[in-house]
């Protein structure tokens, strides 16, 4: 199995059309290395394990055809789990955002990155948003302390990666920046605009919303270069209110085929 | 100038995050502070910084008795943004529970576990439950992440540390099983009771429950020697008055296993 991670500048698990097209892809992700009803997993680390992520999470991918859970460090006390087998079992494990010094800083503690690399070199497909995009390349900026800071992340991709370009100049300031004086070259994720790494070759683009775009970002002798990325665009499935309705519409009329009701 | 002495107060659990409409122990660290009002700023690191935490806090510690603070590793863009300027004007610093090795990882990310050691050496007393009890020592036992494991803390105190050291623990198995197997010799807090160190040396300890106790452990080869310590019940008189050192005479050996 070709090991994958879909890194995403930004978004979230409302109901609006772009989050629900970037749950989608997830789930078909997710769906692709299980072959059936896969299991997806979120890290709420960054945040640090907030109801309202976990919440959130779990209101996209309830109702559907997927097994969601979480795991939560910092409520493993009331809900004790066994992290590597948990982790291991999944299909998908996604990252939320949040603070990526302190995500990847409590992943050291309790020996998370080991078992997260492993994950990835065994298929299962990591994804994740803003700090949960980051932690995965050589080098991101991160806002963890105020400031924008450069932040080492796990490495498991070439390159450096700064999130939320289009929303927060001074990170993508700080970014440019930085690139200029020698950080890893790599890329900036509009919000809605992520990047699917398969294997060894480079990253697909796609984005969830018109107008958000991915860039590689370079340093040349003339300085930094920004160039958009051709990116393929994620439509928004039927909302679930929808679907629910479609799902009650095809039970009835079962039940009816069954009773003899219908021919 | 006259230096304040170092001073911690290790709760095996309780005050306002266990023990609501119990202001014994949360009263009695505030006692320890050298200013009628003092400067309290809440650690929630070890619950991941959790809301609710952070308000439960502000309505223990209300204006009228101290100008209280907190911060939140999870969110900087919202506290002060110099951690240790801010550290070092506190006169007490209040670490709450939950996890011990999240808190210690994001401590050291932050460069917290330096800021709090010199936060100490400066006299600002440090305190807290749990796991805002064990951070402060050597080596300690935590039972957050299932089966009770060794986690190395700030080393503040020579000693190691077992918190929620009820009689029939897991926890307290665990312990002994520890330094049989060589853990360093320390003391072990029930729910409800304090240990209250000055400088590395147990000064007394105190209690919110007149039934809660701390422990002195240590192993002689196989043998564990659990010494029950004389503890001072906070309810019976005002937390004034401070009790010489514990030695030997004030403790009460009990039988261990």
């Amino acid at each position: 199995m070709v090991s994958r991670i879909l890194t995403l500048g930004g978004h979230d698990f409302t109901s609006r059309p772009p989050d629900r097209a970037v749950s989608e892809l997830m789930l078909r992700l997710a769906t692709e290395r299980a072959g059936k009803r896969p299991k997806i997993c979120i890290l709420p680390t960054a945040s640090g394990d907030t109801s309202e992520q976990i919440g959130r999470f779990y209101a996209a991918f309830g109702e559907r055809p997927c097994e969601p859970s979480d795991l939560s460090l910092f409520r493993l006390g009331r809900r004790p789990m066994a992290l590597r087998d948990h982790l291991l079992s999944q299909d998908l494990i996604y990252v939320g955002g949040g603070s990526m010094v302190n995500l990847l800083a409590v992943w050291e503690a309790h020996d998370l990155s080991a078992i997260l690399s492993l994950a990835w070199r065994q298929g299962i497909v990591l994804a994740g948003q803003s700090a949960g995009a980051m932690c995965w390349f050589e080098s991101g900026i991160t806002k963890s302390s105020g400031k924008p800071e450069i932040e080492a992340g796990l490495g498991l991709l070439h390159g450096s990666l700064c999130v939320h370009y289009n929303n927060e100049p001074e990170r993508r300031a700080a970014y440019l920046e930085a690139v200029s004086n020698g950080m890893p070259s790599g890329y900036g994720l509009d919000d809605y605009a992520g990047l699917l790494w398969e294997g060894e070759g480079p990253p697909s683009a796609v984005t969830a919303r018109r107008g958000a775009r991915a860039y590689r970002v370079t340093s040349s002798d003339t300085g930094v270069v920004e160039s958009p990325l051709p990116a393929r665009f994620l439509p928004a499935p039927a909302p679930a209110a929808l679907r629910e309705d479609i799902a009650e519409f095809r039970r009835i009329k079962s039940m009816r085929k069954r009773a003899g009701w219908l021919g | 100038m006259e230096t304040a002495p170092r001073q911690i107060v290790a709760f095996g659990g309780g005050g306002f995050s266990m023990e609501s409409g119990n202001p014994l122990l949360d009263e009695y660290v505030l006692g320890l502070c050298r200013r009628e009002r003092p400067k309290v700023c809440f650690l929630p690191s070890a619950s991941g910084d959790a809301d609710h935490y952070v308000v439960r806090f502000y309505r223990a510690f209300p204006a009228e008795r101290c100008e209280a603070s907190h911060i939140s590793l999870f969110r900087r863009e919202q506290g002060p943004e110099d951690l240790r300027t801010h550290l070092l004007s506190q006169d007490l610093i209040y670490v709450g529970g939950g996890s011990v090795v999240s808190l210690l990882g994001v401590w050291r990310a932050h460069g917290i576990d330096q800021i709090l050691r010199e936060a100490w050496e400066a006299g600002v007393v440090l305190c807290g439950l749990s796991a805002g009890s064990l951070c402060w020592f050597e080596e300690a036992v935590t039972g957050f992440h299932g089966a009770p494991q060794r986690v190395e803390g700030l080393g503040l105190l020579p000693f190691s540390n077992c918190v929620h050291y009820e009689p029939t623990s897991e926890r307290r198995l665990a312990y002994h099983a520890m330094l049989r197997a060589g853990m360093r010799p320390g003391y072990a807090a029930e729910d409800s009771a304090g240990l209250h160190f000055i400088g590395c040396e147990l000064s007394r300890v105190v209690a919110s429950r007149p039934a809660a106790r701390g422990y002195r452990l240590d192993a002689a080869g196989d043998r564990v020697i659990e010494m029950r310590l004389a503890t001072t019940y906070l309810g019976d008189a005002p937390p004034v008055t401070r009790l010489p050192g514990a030695t030997s005479s004030s403790l009460s050996a009990t039988s261990a296993a």
